[in-house]
């Protein structure tokens, strides 16, 4: 589960909002994005002292301008629960044991690489995927942290060709 | 779910087609707030806005916002500096509601 | 590893974040992701005023990660024992704390003058995020 699958997953809940300057945005969260930018409706605005209120039928607020967001206390069970909805349909499409592999490469398909003894080639790419893909798993569990791909580093993909003569 | 997600990494979730010919309220980082009729947008939500009027702040201290305001026309609005947006239709202050 | 993977060692421990405006909120920490944004459970704003100190609860909280300036495993009720706190009333804290920041305030206004009029230039204490 990542932070912003549960801001998703929040989508129709009533929220509150800081800015970095301090003022407040109240209101029902209509959707969100990757970068945090998010519709609201039904805004009450309330200043960086508190002391002004405004009411606003619907705003757009900047993902980078948000310090925090309060959220109801029932929205973490119910992404646990979204994504327990989601594995099975998951698990169908591949034969990762983690759940969502997101594809980007395979196990032996590294970033650029090419040639087998060059630094780049096989092993672990940069792929996200194989069985330590960006799971989303149980919450107890948690799938998420184990792997990220990238490749250890001693083996990172990429840039075969040329640079074999420098290394050897 | 899949769907929805690719398409809001192309395109911004602000719907700014139905503010179109209409007044919309821009804060800015920066602390600036103008007004004005949106007469353009892009997926950077670089903004357009005719007949705009900026809210002076208060000289001493630039946190507050006066109710006074500057006239400046036809202005592009900068997307990265763009902060809130919110259409002045249904935009006013009231008592505390807490 | 990706860079906040450090992380990955205090998920569903009680932390202490500590923001760049000061706040202190502690939670059970759930969820975090590469750019340190976090979400913590059962959250309460804790704020500190000499020896006292008083909650607020808040419940399920978001904090996104550019805001974060200390991320640490805490103890609360450890950590009220062991340095003597004294809890007092969220009004009584809030009102001591703009004293507080108040007493500040003139503190840095006062040197700003004595470093303005000794020929020094600072920029200005607001910062483009504040407005």
């Amino acid at each position: 589960m990542l932070p912003l699958s549960l801001l998703r997953t929040g989508q129709g809940h009533q929220i509150m909002v800081e800015l970095k300057n301090g003022e407040t945005y109240n209101g029902y969260l209509i959707n969100c994005d990757n970068w945090m930018n998010i519709n609201l409706r039904n805004v009450i605005r309330t200043s960086k002292d508190s002391d002004k209120f405004w009411k606003i039928q619907s705003c757009y607020i900047r993902g980078n301008t948000i310090k925090y967001i309060s959220v109801p206390d029932e929205i973490i069970d119910l992404v646990v629960e979204e994504e327990q909805i989601s594995r099975p349909h998951n698990l169908s499409k591949g034969d990762n044991t983690t759940g969502r592999g997101r594809g980007r490469g395979d196990s032996n398909r590294g970033g650029r690489g090419g040639s087998t003894d060059g630094r780049g080639g096989g092993g672990a790419g940069r792929g996200r995927g194989g069985d330590s893909g960006r799971g989303r798993g149980d919450f107890s569990n948690r799938g998420g942290r184990g792997g990220r791909g990238r490749g250890d580093f001693s083996n990172r993909g990429g840039r075969g060709g040329p640079f074999q003569n420098n290394t050897a | 779910m899949a769907s929805s997600f690719n398409a809001s990494k192309k395109e911004s979730i602000l719907d700014l087609q139905r503010f179109l010919g209409k007044e919309i309220c821009v804060k800015f980082t920066g602390g600036r707030e103008v007004q004005g009729i949106l007469k353009g947008y892009d997926q950077l939500v670089n903004i357009t806005l005719d007949q705009t009027k900026e809210f002076i702040r208060d000289p001493i201290d630039p946190l507050i916002v006066t109710d006074e305001t500057r006239f400046l026309g036809l202005v592009v609005c900068r997307g990265s500096s763009v902060m809130m947006v919110c259409p002045t239709e249904g935009f006013e202050t009231i008592d505390n509601p807490y | 590893m990706s860079g906040n993977s450090g992380l990955g060692d205090e998920v569903d421990k009680k932390l202490i974040v500590v923001l760049r405006d000061g706040r202190k909120f502690i939670g059970m920490m759930r969820t975090f992701d590469q750019f340190a944004n976090i979400v913590l459970q059962d959250t309460i704003e804790r704020i500190y005023v000499g020896d006292c100190y008083s909650d607020k609860n808040l419940g399920v909280f978001f904090i996104r990660g550019d805001n974060v300036v200390i991320l640490g495993e805490i103890d609360p009720d450890r950590e009220v024992q062991e340095k003597k706190l004294k809890k007092v009333s969220w009004d009584e804290i809030t009102k001591a704390a703009a004293l507080e920041k108040q007493k500040k305030e003139e503190e840095e206004l006062l040197k700003r003058k004595i470093m303005t009029e000794s020929g020094l230039t600072i920029d200005s204490i607001l910062n483009i995020d504040d407005f």
